[in-house]
């Protein structure tokens, strides 16, 4: 399911089907041409990693519009915001709250985190629509989507 | 009177004139209207397009999973979509194609996807099974069968098109 109207009346209707949600963390910043592109580029294949992941699950999770944040070595602040996030989720009920994020500063905070942090190493390509890089994303996505069924 | 001058009188001359420019006029105006009127029956529907997916001397009996792309297009933007189907031959040798969207809530089921259950078509998402038909197991969450791909066949390429649901097929 995603965050649009059509997919939440389904989901009104298959509540308690869907007890997964998944909220991209994507980094933004304002320092220079190498670190915006980086940045830039992140959010582009996290947010095909995202999308890949709710069609293959889509009667179980529930992708968020993605959570954007000031890139920062300390993420203290975030995490405590995430947290109240996971909370809300908890009340709807949601019984999983998975985070996604190629921003390796999550790695540290993990187990502040009130949700199962899914950190991979970002994949630099210049084409996301190449044929190598569609299979390597698929492939990662599969093992993703493997390791969510272990929480299941 | 003696032979006429004028074969064509200032009046008739005037007449033919005006209904020519006229008639000018209003073609220039009713073209684009009847031009605008027919436009959706000469679009190409883009969803019963058939695309070429494989030979069909590659099928087997066992499910496999093909993949293609198709361009979709929708009110605001054009992007290229990839089409999963599960491609078989039944014992008579007909080929079937199966959605791989599962009918509960829409996740992708697999072929063999449960160690459990290795001639099924299993969903990941709330553990909904089909038989290698499509129908789905009773008991299990789905309330229908898969969707069927139509199919054809040209020069031994397998063509697919658009899914119907169990009930129109």
């Amino acid at each position: 399911m995603q965050w649009n109207k059509q997919d939440l009346d389904q989901y009104f209707t298959a509540e308690e089907y869907i007890d997964t949600l998944l909220i991209p963390l994507i980094p933004i910043t304002f320092t220079n041409q190498k670190e915006m592109e980086k940045s830039a580029a992140q959010q582009e294949t996290g947010m095909i990693f995202v999308r890949e992941m709710e069609k293959h699950f889509k009667g179980r999770i529930f992708l968020l519009p993605a959570y954007h944040y000031l890139a920062s070595g300390d993420l203290g602040a975030e995490v405590s915001r995430l947290n109240e996030w996971a909370a809300k989720a908890n009340e709807r009920p949601f019984k999983h709250v998975f985070f996604f994020s190629f921003d390796p500063h999550w790695k540290k905070q993990e187990r502040n985190l009130n949700g199962t942090l899914l950190w991979m190493p970002a994949i630099q390509t210049e084409d996301t629509q190449s044929k190598e890089t569609q299979s390597i994303i698929k492939d990662q996505v599969n093992q993703l989507t493997g390791l969510i069924k272990t929480y299941w | 009177m003696s032979e006429k001058r004028q074969q064509v009188s200032r009046r008739q001359f005037l007449n033919y004139t005006l209904t020519g420019v006229g008639g000018f006029m209003a073609a220039g105006m009713l073209a684009p209207m009847v031009r605008f009127a027919i436009d959706p029956a000469l679009q190409a529907s883009s969803k019963g397009d058939f695309k070429a997916v494989e030979d069909v001397e590659n099928i087997t009996e066992e499910p496999t999973r093909i993949d293609w792309e198709i361009d979709q297009v929708d009110a605001w933007y054009e992007s290229t979509v990839t089409k999963t189907a599960w491609v078989y031959k039944d014992e008579n040798g007909d080929i079937v194609a199966l959605s791989p969207i599962c009918k509960h809530l829409g996740c992708m089921v697999t072929w063999a996807g449960n160690d459990d259950y290795p001639d099924q078509f299993y969903c990941p998402c709330h553990d909904g099974r089909y038989y290698k038909s499509g129908e789905n197991v009773p008991n299990t969450p789905p309330p229908e069968g898969l969707d069927f791909y139509e199919y054809k066949i040209e020069d031994g390429t397998l063509l697919l098109g658009p899914t119907k649901p169990r009930g129109e097929a």
